[in-house]
């Protein structure tokens, strides 16, 4: 049996600047293959930390958190490298691309890395890969000065460049027009469905959102961070027909 | 006490009493000092072996991306710093050397030259001079460079790629610095003496310049070859190695990036001046 996606056992999620100041405590979590996860919260109730420390990027207080069956971190070396490349992780703003350098390269990055290639022999792979995200021709721009939407549709397409089997997105849709949230969407879609630039298999996604509105078309499971504590609340209806007040303000405020 | 005697006591007291605790808050101070540099020299010591370990272990790995990055570092801090230090080498020569040959053949001492201008020009000044102005003119830059790069997040970004941030931001710059640093420090060294060769020339130096070389070669010692890249190699080293710990070794914000700057150049130097010291005992034996 294939052990799920990421599992999280009574986690302590600190907060990534004090690894000393705990932001969620008793995070227990499981989440299977192709399911697709929307986390929720107010601004500043440790989404994006939690995000980071499933993809192994920052220590925890207690419990264990394993991704791919493996606990991380405390798997230093090749083996968390290795767990990483099956995770696609799509930072918030403008998605972390390295500014000096070109869209073009930021996408090819780990390609070449991985792979030992040149920018020449990836070449029509990423060209091909920038077309599908409408980014052909802004791929010799340095990505310091594509506008936040293309940056964040950039870094999607630099996170899912090694074909990873679970992607994480941090707010894919704050401060995006009509018609890029209806491009994300879609895409968000298509991947859960099984894209066949991806293998055809259904993506596990998670998302992290302060306007869980925006995604209930998306999400099939929610779950929420409120007060310091985690919540896993279950599929689209009982989210909406929830009666926590927390989170009837939480869906308030998305209005 | 009369009250006039204890009025003029009292102050004497307190000054003293003043004078005291302000002593022992300077050697509070200055024990504070000494532990922190302790620390951070253990934590420069740590990032260093981390360094070395990842140069070892993922020697030639994804060496297309790694290779191009190297060049790159040896073109910023090395083909580019080419001029300046030729220029200063130039001015090292036609102010010290210049000087310092005519000085001795107005004393009758000409057979001092060699062992002067090796001592001075080539153990000492020559590889301390390039390692400033490599840190000046490259390190500064560099660890501005890095220190965004981790108060913006990019160094995250990498790791969550799976790419290691020591071996793509870390070893291009030991490698690029420590080949620039060597390199450099020849031509530096050749530009003092050629340009010092110069001067004392127009001022009528009764030398040819083969002869002068030739003195200059007769007091260089086998081991200066040795002893002069190991220099300019620790030298290398240091540098890089320190800037990129205070770039990237310390979870920081854009406003830290400007004291991570300071820093950097102040601890640089002391580890270069250090270093320069350790060799010292080693050159008496020669």
């Amino acid at each position: 049996m294939e052990p799920p996606v990421i599992e999280m056992l009574d986690v302590t999620v600190v907060h990534p600047r004090s690894p000393r100041l705990p932001l969620i405590t008793g995070v227990n979590w499981k989440v299977a293959e192709g399911e697709c996860w929307v986390v929720t919260g107010l601004q500043g109730s440790g989404k994006t930390a939690l995000l980071e420390t499933a993809a192994g990027l920052h220590p925890y207080l207690g419990g264990e958190v394993r991704v791919f069956g493996v606990v991380v971190p405390g798997n230093e070396g090749g083996e968390l490298e290795k767990i990483r490349r099956r995770i696609g992780m799509v930072f918030d703003g403008a998605g972390r691309l390295f500014s000096s350098r070109t869209v073009f390269e930021n996408v090819a990055l780990p390609l070449c890395y991985h792979g030992n290639h040149g920018l020449d022999e990836v070449a029509d792979e990423v060209m091909e890969f920038l077309a599908r995200f409408g980014l052909a021709a802004m791929a010799d721009q340095p990505a310091g000065r594509l506008g936040r939407a293309w940056a964040h549709r950039a870094a999607l397409a630099r996170a899912l460049i090694l074909r990873p089997g679970l992607l994480l997105v941090d707010n894919p849709l704050t401060g995006l027009d009509a018609s890029h949230s209806r491009w994300w969407r879609s895409f968000l879609l298509e991947l859960l469905a099984g894209h066949p630039k991806f293998g055809g298999k259904p993506m596990t996604l998670i998302l992290a959102t302060d306007d869980p509105k925006a995604l209930l078309g998306v999400g099939g499971r929610f779950a929420v961070t409120h007060g310091g504590r985690w919540r896993c609340v279950g599929g689209r209806s009982e989210f909406e027909g929830c009666e926590d007040p927390d989170l009837r303000d939480l869906l308030h405020d998305s209005d | 006490m009369d009250p006039q005697v204890k009025a003029t006591l009292q102050p004497r007291e307190g000054l003293l009493f003043s004078a005291v605790r302000r002593g022992v808050r300077g050697f509070g101070g200055l024990g504070h000092r000494i532990l922190g540099g302790v620390e951070t020299s253990r934590r420069i010591g740590a990032f260093t072996l981390i360094t070395l370990g990842t140069l070892a272990t993922k020697f030639g790995t994804s060496s297309r991306v790694i290779r191009p990055l190297v060049q790159q570092e040896i073109l910023r801090s090395g083909v580019k710093v080419l001029p300046i230090v030729c220029f200063l080498g130039m001015a090292l020569g036609l102010v010290i050397v210049g000087q310092t040959v005519l000085l001795l053949v107005q004393v009758g001492q000409t057979q001092l030259m060699g062992p002067l201008l090796v001592t001075v020009v080539v153990r000492e000044l020559g590889p301390l001079t390039v390692a400033m102005v490599v840190l000046a003119r490259v390190g500064t830059a560099a660890v501005t460079e890095l220190g965004t790069a981790r108060a913006v997040g990019e160094v995250e970004a990498l790791e969550a790629m799976g790419i290691d941030p020591i071996h793509y931001l870390v070893v291009p710059r030991l490698i690029g610095f420590t080949v620039s640093i060597v390199s450099l420090t020849v031509y530096m060294v050749m530009t003092a003496l050629l340009a010092g060769y110069l001067v004392a020339f127009l001022r009528g130096f009764p030398m040819g310049l083969g002869e002068y070389f030739r003195v200059i070669a007769d007091a260089v010692s086998w081991v200066d070859f040795p002893l002069l890249a190991l220099k300019t190699l620790a030298f290398g080293m240091l540098t890089s190695l320190i800037i990129c710990y205070h770039g990237l070794a310390e979870a920081m914000r854009l406003e830290d990036v400007g004291h991570a700057t300071t820093k950097t150049m102040a601890h640089t130097m002391v580890a270069c001046l250090f270093v320069d010291a350790l060799f010292l005992p080693v050159y008496f034996l020669i």
